[in-house]
């Protein structure tokens, strides 16, 4: 490749501006949650924190029972997770490597429903839900969640199953495996990059979901973190230390989870280039 | 021992296997679908038959009177409604295109500098992973009039004179919402776009500078045709996506001020919970899958076109 130094030179300082610009706005919201309520309401707006206080933290879980908004994200999150990966693994192997029929239209399909916005269903499956007691519940999210991570997950993992040799399945085959154990000990095993892929978008999808979490869950027992940071409110003002102290810290269980499964991540978005 | 030979003609015997395969397909398939069906695409359905009726929430349920067409009616003589239409299509396209032009921009920049891994693609990555009502909630206090920060740097530069109230004019708290829509997705449009161009064998540049072709030329000739697939595919996805756009203008201006910045999802909400005219939300819903069906062949259309003109 032609280079020249310049055009490095102006390669880093793109990246570096580029970075800050991401990350300015989480040191601001960083530095607030330390701040006292009266720096945090001051103008002009002190840069570094003069004073630190961590009364943020316990307003956030003594007075609004953070924890609890965490618990229940953790529920919804690692069950939906489990559940996706199950249903997709199977179906994707399904698509890929098994003769069925309409295996495009099917594809098709899954594709479409992935694009819909939450909006499209969330009326009848409230009417559904309350019908059937299940609003404030934690498989009134799971199940949600499920299907509408499922498309994504389906497409991800048949690209995996795909490049696993075909003839692997005659073999275990003629040894006289079922097509189960074929698919359960011979195909998954070799897919495990594949489920890590699907398994983090699930993940994340369910972490941040807001609508149908308003919608579906609104008591506050069974409210997820999103919801809980959406309505924590103040007499008088917006409580923005206490709200910024419980983003922080359900922040940093994603960031690490980030730092992990990274390359996974990127798997995912060039392979799949369709999920934000 | 001798394996037992199966009884039946070779055929005949890997037709019944074939038949089997494939009824263990379906079996392995129809979970996924199962819930798929109900979860998504039955609740379509029901919608439209809501959108229909006039619905009553009762104790115990509901009650249904068929209306006919009489909720559109309501839709369609509303400026309100039409205004949600309107700002929703303009909010997705105006954000999709600054976020592919400067995702672009910077990807072009940085693709010699940066392999995607290390610090610098986890920096990337987490406002993708970010809640979004954590990154409206943060913009809120940055954007905020009195106290918030971004008076303080445009008054210390001297850009403005006096404090804004950035999200108390229609076109400000429009344009506040777009910059941090921009901000959460831009860093997700580069790793996408930095991947793909790393994917252009080097020797096409090669050869093209060679030939004498400046940068210009390179990029309109060599990598703009090479990304155009997945671009097109990237920018569909990303707009009817952000026809869904719900948790921003809920937390970050709450519709306003007015109804400036109030979505169709947003609008919905407001019918079926707030004021529980669930056939008016049905029918709003139903509206929101015509626009997305109608985008996805508009989208279809001028790519199948584009894939032809390639081939001529």
């Amino acid at each position: 490749m032609i280079q020249s130094r310049t055009q490095r030179v102006i390669g880093w300082v793109v990246l570096i501006l580029f970075l800050i610009i991401i990350l300015l706005p989480f040191y601001w919201m960083f530095i607030t949650s330390f701040k006292p309520n009266m720096d945090i309401g001051a103008y002009p707006p002190s840069l570094f924190p003069r004073h630190w206080t961590f009364a943020h933290y316990t307003n956030a879980f003594v007075k609004f029972g953070f924890a609890k908004y965490i618990i229940n994200s953790v529920i919804v999150a690692v069950i939906t997770t489990f559940l996706v990966l199950a249903l997709a693994s199977m179906a994707g192997f399904s698509i890929a490597r098994l003769p069925i029929r309409a295996k495009t239209p099917t594809l098709i399909g899954l594709l479409i429903i992935s694009v819909f916005p939450p909006i499209a269903v969330i009326t009848p499956l409230y009417m559904i839900l309350r019908q059937i007691g299940w609003l404030n519940s934690y498989q009134a999210l799971i199940v949600p969640y499920t299907a509408f991570n499922l498309p994504f997950a389906i497409w991800i993992l048949r690209n995996y199953f795909l490049q696993v040799p075909g003839a692997l399945l005659e073999a275990a085959k003629i040894d006289g495996a079922t097509i189960f154990q074929t698919f359960y000990r011979i195909f998954l095993p070799l897919t495990t990059p594949g489920l890590f892929t699907a398994a983090v978008f699930t993940f994340v999808a369910a972490w941040t979901e807001f609508f149908m979490a308003l919608v579906f869950n609104s008591s506050d027992n069974m409210r997820t973190i999103p919801v809980g940071i959406a309505l924590f409110s103040g007499q008088f003002n917006i409580p923005y230390g206490d709200i910024f102290a419980g983003s922080i810290v359900s922040i940093v269980p994603i960031v690490i989870l980030v730092i992990i499964f990274r390359r996974w991540i990127v798997a995912g978005l060039t392979a799949g280039a369709v999920k934000g | 021992m001798e394996a037992q030979v199966p009884s039946l003609p070779p055929v005949q015997a890997r037709k019944s296997l074939q038949a089997s395969d494939r009824r263990s397909g379906y079996g392995l398939l129809s979970p996924a679908i199962l819930v798929i069906a109900v979860v998504t695409l039955f609740p379509i359905v029901y919608s439209v038959f809501m959108s229909l009726n006039d619905i009553q929430l009762t104790t115990s349920g509901y009650k249904m009177s068929f209306i006919g067409l009489k909720n559109y009616g309501v839709l369609v003589n509303s400026g309100v409604f039409w205004h949600s239409v309107w700002f929703t299509v303009y909010y997705a396209i105006v954000t999709v295109i600054v976020e592919l032009v400067l995702g672009m921009l910077i990807a072009l920049a940085i693709q010699n500098v940066q392999r995607l891994q290390g610090v610098s693609i986890v920096v990337m990555l987490i406002p993708w992973s970010l809640i979004t009502v954590i990154s409206a909630q943060m913009w809120g206090y940055i954007y905020n009039g009195v106290y918030g920060v971004l008076n303080y740097i445009v008054t210390s530069l001297h850009i403005v004179s006096q404090p804004v109230t950035w999200l108390g004019t229609p076109v400000s708290a429009v344009i506040s919402m777009m910059v941090a829509d921009i901000w959460k997705t831009t860093p997700f449009v580069v790793i996408i776009l930095v991947s793909g161009l790393q994917m252009i064998p080097k020797d096409y540049y090669e050869a093209a500078y060679i030939d004498g072709a400046n940068k210009w030329e390179v990029f309109w000739n060599i990598t703009f045709p090479l990304l155009r697939g997945s671009i097109s595919l990237a920018a569909l996805f990303r707009i009817l996506q952000a026809f869904g756009v719900f948790d921003l203008p809920f937390v970050l201006t709450n519709g306003g001020p007015g109804n400036s910045t109030e979505s169709l999802a947003m609008l919905g909400e407001t019918s079926l919970f707030q004021n529980l005219h669930f056939g008016i939300g049905a029918s709003i819903a139903v509206s929101t899958v015509i626009l997305v069906l109608a985008v996805c062949l508009i989208f279809l259309s001028a790519f199948r076109s584009m894939v032809e003109g390639d081939a001529a």
